[in-house]
């Protein structure tokens, strides 16, 4: 168009005049504390240095793409989390002991000071609902719902032991992802953005998908951005309707006129800016063509009809369906485009008995068919890309599920089913320099309780940013007079597992 | 850019430090200032390990006692006149790496050494930050120009000659007039206003508009926006399934007392502590809602008393943030790290708020009752009888107990089942299940109300006293299972003194012992005294009215009630912020370094108020006004509103907050009108927002006000104006929230009903106060334009410009509706030409002609989509939308320039 040259040259305008501000600021603050580093220096290079949290973040500019602390194995995440807290018992931890007790009375020792959601008086226990066989060189137990996993098992690290302290859907579900289990704080993928801003400005650096027919129990919160500036939340993206609100033109509009609408924009916002010399609207005429291009950007990789059949196949994916398949090819798409931090919600995992669909023996195995495909399928297809390494997996839930049968309210149930159960339970990773075919943390015979290597939400919340290159207790904000970080006072790196 | 060259920088760092060498060796000194030059020292280089969290080598510089104290060595660091001999000095200026304080860090500089060692020298004496201390009328700078219009003005004109820059020239009157108006009512100005003050000549023709203003009721809602942002309001609870609540009478309560001008101290005492005000009224009461906005879970399995305990902890972190401007959360783990708050103050404050009745339960209990105006009546008749018949003190009794169904016992306050479960809040029971009821306080009681619904029709509840197999005090035939399904039944007690547990059995002989459906379940408990007045005239009308007052057709809303004695709660410290780990015992006080509860203040919530509005509070004011400041500046004076503590960014004009908090108090009598009169009549405000490179340069952010504010409008202001200048907003005050156009699937909440169903009629222009905020799946533009989620008290928001933004005033539906019906007004009263049209729309946005360039610029875009319009009946069709035209591509054409005029910069901004 003839109006390329003039919006390329505003564009370029607007960024050096932000540079021009960014750098003034900084010159400033840091002069005005004695010449201390030379401003330059920390804008050039990474700017961690104590005073840190605050000079991440620049209005003008809030996603620039910024190196990490160190430099990571991983360049981008996407988390899988599978909302409601699947069995593990059903899928991963394999435990002979247990079907031994099935059917006797749960002994008063696991009960005494405990406190369920729905068990009431005395459960019976309730043997594992699957066959479990070692699989691949690692020899990794994987039960038989998990048949297409069971192939890549040699590139998974399996974390046994993980365990916290919430056993309701919601706390758990935010103490995972936002390391409290309140709401009010940033998400992990709200932390990376800040931290690292994002690759591809046409795109959203921190992406959210949901199946299952349900946001996940703590709703939005769980991509939330907190205390951080909003622009940090995640943005989400839809399979149905506008794959971004509002990123559709009306009805009647075709590409042309949404052109000269936004350069009609421009042009009186270059006016503007010639009589009040404001920064902030450069900025925003930066901010209207960004829209423009994210118009084409977001729905062309949100948009899997061109994949090739074999890809469809592999991932099983429907195009124009909310799927979970879908989602995770989309996830791929998504990081193969630079998107900094995915994160996929499945919901529909509380598999408590109260109907077949709830049923461990039942239900659980109708969603793991709808998941085992596109989640093995992701791995080989980021693996044949060569982006599996730079790519952080991660499969997750915020809670197991105990070994006794759920009897609510003293009543048998009608299906097998277990209830929520927070002190041990299973997640896995792979990629982004997780070494694939380790075990890392032990339970008891019947797990109920931890032997060893006890993993924390935080723990894996470190894990994850110190892949992609951050300490975790140097990644903080400064909210309410207080430095926080997601990992709040806690967290460990799980080295372990690490490549 | 062209910074100094290195060598340059070394020469002038150099030069500098000899500067200081002569000052600091050789000019007689003054006194150190500890707040201004010692407290930043500490901050930064020693606090981070010998403060409020961490005390290495038992050495803490936050309070002067923990400084003087022996520290692990058996001796004090700080020796007060004697630098020479104190173990501080010789660590900072240690040669020996191992010994060198801050250890591992860069060593401090000469100049901090020279000002810790003299201030040692000098007795280390420990300071008050400026925030922490007493507000004082400030002396008013004594400058004359003609640039100067009030006291506010002074102030500024002396900070600008210190930084050697000039004020700007007025703002031109159109510009004026939208600024002031959209910061003082939220809304442009009305056409009316607008050709009033725009054809005024006079003097006094600003100060006019002003005094119109603040008189618009307009203006209650818009500040009302920026309170619901602090008080965490929404319309949902919060967790999980997010229900909703039924708290806007609270949002109606500040848009009234806002336009009332309410003063400030009675505003805040209504909402901490209405309740517990001589004789409550409902406005009183609802007021209390303030506190209720914290978020409730009703999770099945969720542990009530800790997310009691949650939004108890909340309403302490608002206060000291929303009304104090001061970070207290970290004080919950332990001492405050900078600011001389000790650890067990935040348990002393917090349980100021411990004894209400509210426990986390899903029914939101206490509830006001608001009953309707016949009701109401007989309420007021039955009250005055008591009053006669008994005594007064019975009557407000009986008054509180109709209004609010307290004091009773939660069912949550039952344990021990034996078949049987708590359900939700209620208590169920299947046939010969149990359940004990803790520690009731049976001194006194002669009856118990009970609320129950007996889902089997019939079976008794048996009472025990003190165990299963203890005395059977009472026997309760339940009432049938017919409408209303909750039953009140009110029954007499054996008279038993002290406190008891009881056990509450049920059993129907008419069903088999082993039957899994759940007989009763119970509501409340209510111990009391036997109705008054017994044999006096009238008392079986009076007894009438009570029981059906008790279940008549009410309105409620969460509010605050406090315990009775019989309830009270203990309050302990939480050792390092775990609530189970419960320290030593504390009761209701404020921090020792402010102000002391005035003499006359009860130990309870009303008292605290009291403290908190007492002139001598020395955070109340100052942060309000720098609220004031922020919301008319984009900036405070203070930067971070939300802490002007030692760690908070220091005010640039400290003398100015002052001097308007003092004269917030005593002059305008806590008058916010009064304020925001004088600070937008100033001409430090009225300024042309216009900014030159070299200004630019020197104050990037305005800090200095050499120029008037440009900021970018709130998400509300941008949703009002846009639907004002179409010619829709709806002028409807009050009332529930609406649900204006959302687009599908935004709320998918598990286990939840709950749908957003598009309000009718005018209830989809409503100004954006009035929206519908669900906690978990706020309004998108609401998000889009930076408001949170209300999950907890947002004391900033902080601007962002995304792409996102563009989105949502380019194409959400709500934007289209409205650029079709501002392309239809000005289709209506611009003229017969489209350039007068686009001119005309132009005048009603900016209330100023256009310019050229950007006539041209809009001229061009309404060609251009002409051009395609005019050969495409369908598109045109689509893009007009649902207004009668009788030229489709005409109007689909003026949509598209209304579409952008709603989206230019000069718009979304204030200038």
């Amino acid at each position: 168009m003839r109006d390329d040259n003039q919006t390329r040259r505003l564009i370029k305008e607007a960024e050096q005049a932000m540079l021009q501000q960014y750098t003034r600021r900084h010159f400033l603050k840091d002069g005005a504390m004695g010449f201390g580093a030379l401003a330059l220096g920390s804008l050039l290079g990474n700017c961690w240095g104590n005073s840190g949290s605050k000079k991440l973040f620049d209005a003008a500019n809030p996603l620039a793409a910024r190196p990490p602390m160190f430099p990571g194995k991983a360049k981008s995440v996407i988390y899988l989390h599978m909302a409601g807290a699947p069995s593990q018992l059903e899928l991963f931890s394999y435990k002979p002991e247990l079907a031994k007790l099935d059917g006797l009375d749960c002994p008063p020792s696991l009960l005494e000071g405990k406190k369920f959601a729905f068990i009431r008086g005395v459960p019976k226990m309730l043997g594992p609902q699957a066959v479990f066989k070692q699989r691949g060189e690692s020899g990794l137990w994987l039960s038989d719902n998990l048949p297409h996993l069971a192939t890549v098992a040699d590139d998974i690290a399996m974390l046994n032991a993980v365990t916290t302290e919430q056993f309701n859907h919601a706390p758990a579900q935010l103490l995972m992802h936002t390391g409290s289990a309140r709401l009010g704080r940033p998400s992990i993928g709200s932390w990376v953005t800040y931290g690292m801003g994002t690759e591809n400005n046409n795109l959203p650096g921190f992406v959210v998908l949901t199946s299952g027919g349900n946001n996940p129990d703590a709703g939005k919160s769980v991509w939330g951005s907190g205390f951080l500036p909003s622009v940090y939340q995640g943005v989400q993206c839809r399979s149905e309707g506008d794959p971004v609100l509002f990123i559709k033109d009306p009805k009647g509009m075709d590409r042309d006129l949404r052109k000269a609408s936004i350069d009609a924009i421009n042009k009186v916002n270059q006016e503007q800016y010639s009589e009040y010399n404001d920064p902030e609207t450069l900025s925003r005429i930066a901010q209207y063509e960004m829209a423009y291009k994210m118009q084409i950007s977001v729905p062309d990789v949100m948009n899997i009809n061109d994949e090739p059949q074999y890809i469809h196949e592999m991932y099983g994916t429907q195009p124009g369906k909310t799927s979970f398949a879908n989602n995770v090819l989309l996830a791929r798409k998504l990081v193969e485009k630079g998107v900094r931090f995915v994160q996929l919600f499945d919901w529909g995992w509380d598999t408590h008995g109260d109907s077949a669909g709830n049923a461990v023996d039942i239900g659980l195995i109708n969603k793991c068919r709808k998941v085992d495909r596109p989640i093995t399928a992701l791995l080989l297809d980021l693996k044949q890309r060569g982006l599996l390494d730079e790519t952080l997996v991660i499969w997750g839930t915020e809670f197991g599920r105990t070994p006794m049968q759920e009897n609510r309210e003293g009543k048998k149930m009608p299906f097998k089913g277990r209830d929520h159960h927070a002190a041990a339970f299973n997640m896995w990773m792979a990629g982004g320099g997780i070494k694939g075919g380790t075990s890392y943390g032990v339970t008891d015979e019947i797990g109920y309780n931890i032997v060893s290597g006890k993993t924390e939400a935080y723990d894996i919340q470190a894990t994850i940013l110190n892949q992609l290159g951050f300490d975790h207790e140097k990644l903080t904000y400064e909210s309410q007079g207080r430095n926080f970080r997601l990992t709040d006072l806690s967290g460990k790196v799980i080295k372990d597992i690490l490549a | 850019m062209h910074f100094l060259s290195s060598k340059k920088l070394f020469i002038g760092v150099a030069l500098l430090l000899g500067v200081i060498a002569y000052v600091v060796f050789h000019k007689p000194l003054e006194k150190i200032d500890y707040s201004s030059q010692v407290k930043p020292i500490l901050n930064k280089n020693c606090i981070a390990c010998h403060g409020g969290v961490k005390q290495k080598g038992g050495f803490s510089v936050l309070f002067r006692e923990d400084a003087m104290a022996n520290t692990k060595s058996g001796k004090p660091a700080i020796i007060p006149g004697s630098p020479e001999t104190s173990e501080f000095i010789k660590r900072i200026t240690s040669k020996d790496p191992e010994e060198r304080m801050p250890y591992k860090h860069t060593p401090l500089s000469k100049e901090d050494i020279q000002i810790l060692t003299q201030w040692i020298k000098e007795g280390a004496q420990w300071g008050q930050h400026w925030a922490y201390t007493e507000i004082k009328s400030e002396k008013i700078p004594d400058y004359s120009s003609s640039w100067i219009k009030n006291e506010v003005d002074q102030f500024v004109y002396q900070k600008l000659k210190q930084e050697h820059l000039s004020p700007s020239d007025e703002a031109d009157k159109s510009t004026l007039m939208r600024r002031v108006s959209l910061d003082l009512t939220g809304l442009p100005p009305t056409q009316l206003v607008a050709k009033r003050f725009l054809a005024d000549d006079s003097p006094k023709a600003y100060e006019n508009l002003v005094d119109d203003l603040l008189a618009s009721p307009s203006y209650g809602e818009r500040w009302t926006s920026l309170w619901l942002d602090l008080a965490r309001y929404a319309d949902t609870k919060g967790y999980e399934k997010d229900g909703s609540r039924n708290i806007w009478k609270y949002r109606d309560w500040l848009i009234r007392a806002f336009n009332a001008d309410k003063p400030y101290n009675e505003f805040i005492k209504e909402q901490i502590a209405g309740d517990l005000m001589p004789n409550p009224d409902d406005a009183k009461y609802i007021a209390t809602s303030f506190n209720r906005n914290t978020m409730t879970n009703d999770e099945g399995g969720t542990d009530d008393e800790e997310f009691r305990t949650a939004a108890v902890m909340d309403r302490t972190n608002t206060t000291w943030s929303a009304l104090m401007g001061t970070t207290f959360n970290c004080v919950q783990c332990h001492s405050h790290p900078y600011d001389p708050f000790k650890h067990d103050e935040y348990y002393k404050f917090l349980s100021f708020f411990n004894n209400s009745r509210d426990e986390d339960v899903d029914l939101e209990y206490p509830l006001l009752r608001q009953y309707n105006s016949v009701d109401s009546l007989k309420l007021n008749t039955l009250v005055d009888w008591i009053k006669t018949n008994a005594s007064p003190e019975e009557g407000k009794k009986y008054y509180t107990f109709l209004k609010t169904w307290q004091p009773t016992i939660n069912s949550l306050q039952g344990d021990k089942y034996i078949n049987g479960a708590l359900l939700g809040c209620t208590a169920g029971l299947r046939n010969l299940g149990s359940f004990r009821l803790k520690n009731v306080v049976l001194d006194q009681k002669e009856q118990l109300m009970l609320r129950y619904n007996a889902r089997l029709n019939t079976g008794n509840v048996y009472i025990y006293l003190d165990s299963l197999k203890g005395k059977l005090i009472k026997t309760v035939a339940l009432k049938s299972n017919q409408t209303p399904f909750w039953k009140l039944q009110t029954i007499d007690l054996p008279a038993i003194s002290g406190t008891h547990n009881l056990y509450f059995k049920f059993h129907n002989q008419a069903i088999p012992a082993l039957d899994e459906t759940t007989g009763v379940r119970f509501d409340w408990f209510a111990f009391g005294t036997k109705f008054p007045g017994k044999g006096k005239p009238g008392y079986d009308d009076a007894m009438k009215s009570f029981s059906e007052l008790m279940e008549a057709p009410v309105e409620t809303i969460p509010v605050m009630v406090e315990n009775n004695k019989d309830q009270f709660r203990t309050s302990h410290v939480f050792e390092r912020g775990n609530r189970l780990v419960e320290g030593a015992v504390v009761t209701p006080d404020v921090p020792h370094i402010l102000n002391p509860m005035p003499a006359d203040a009860p130990k309870n919530r009303l008292g605290m108020a009291m403290w908190l509005t007492d002139e001598k509070n020395p955070l109340v004011a100052r942060t309000m006004v720098n609220r004031l400041w922020e919301q008319l500046f984009g900036y405070g004076i203070a930067e971070t509103l939300e802490d002007l503590g030692s760690q908070g960014i220091p005010p640039t004009h400290r003398a100015l907050l002052d001097h308007l908090s003092w004269k917030f108090m005593h002059d305008y009598q806590w008058s916010l009108k009064k304020v925001l009169k004088e600070i937008v009549l100033s001409a430090t405000y009225r300024q042309e927002s216009k900014v030159t490179d070299g200004l630019l340069k020197k104050d990037p952010m305005n800090k200095f006000f050499a120029r008037g504010p440009r900021v970018r409008l709130s998400a509300e202001q941008i949703r009002d104006q846009s639907l004002a200048v179409s010619n829709v907003l709806s002028s409807k005050m009050y009332g529930k929230s609406v649900m204006p156009y959302q687009p599908e699937g935004i709320w998918r909440s598990p286990y939840s009903g709950d749908v957003w169903k598009k309000s009718q009629g005018e209830d989809q222009f409503r100004r954006a106060v009035y929206t519908y905020w669900k906690r978990t799946a706020p309004y998108p533009s609401m998000i889009t334009f930076d408001g949170g989620a209300r999950e907890v008290c947002i004391t900033r928001r902080i601007r962002t410009d995304t792409p996102l933004q563009a989105l949502t005033t380019l194409n959400d539906s709500t934007y289209l509706v409205m650029a079709r019906y501002f392309a239809s007004r000005i289709n209506e009263v611009g003229g017969v030409e489209v350039n007068q049209q686009i001119a005309k729309g132009y005048e009603l946005m900016m209330y100023k002609p256009i310019s050229k360039a950007r006539l041209n610029a809009l001229m061009e875009l309404y060609n251009t989509s002409y051009t395609k319009f005019r050969n495409d009946a369908k598109a045109s069709a689509l893009m007009a939308g649902q207004l009668e035209k009788p030229d489709k591509p005409k109007a689909a054409s003026m949509v598209m320039v209304a579409s952008a005029m709603l989206n230019l910069d000069e718009w979304l901004n204030k200038n």
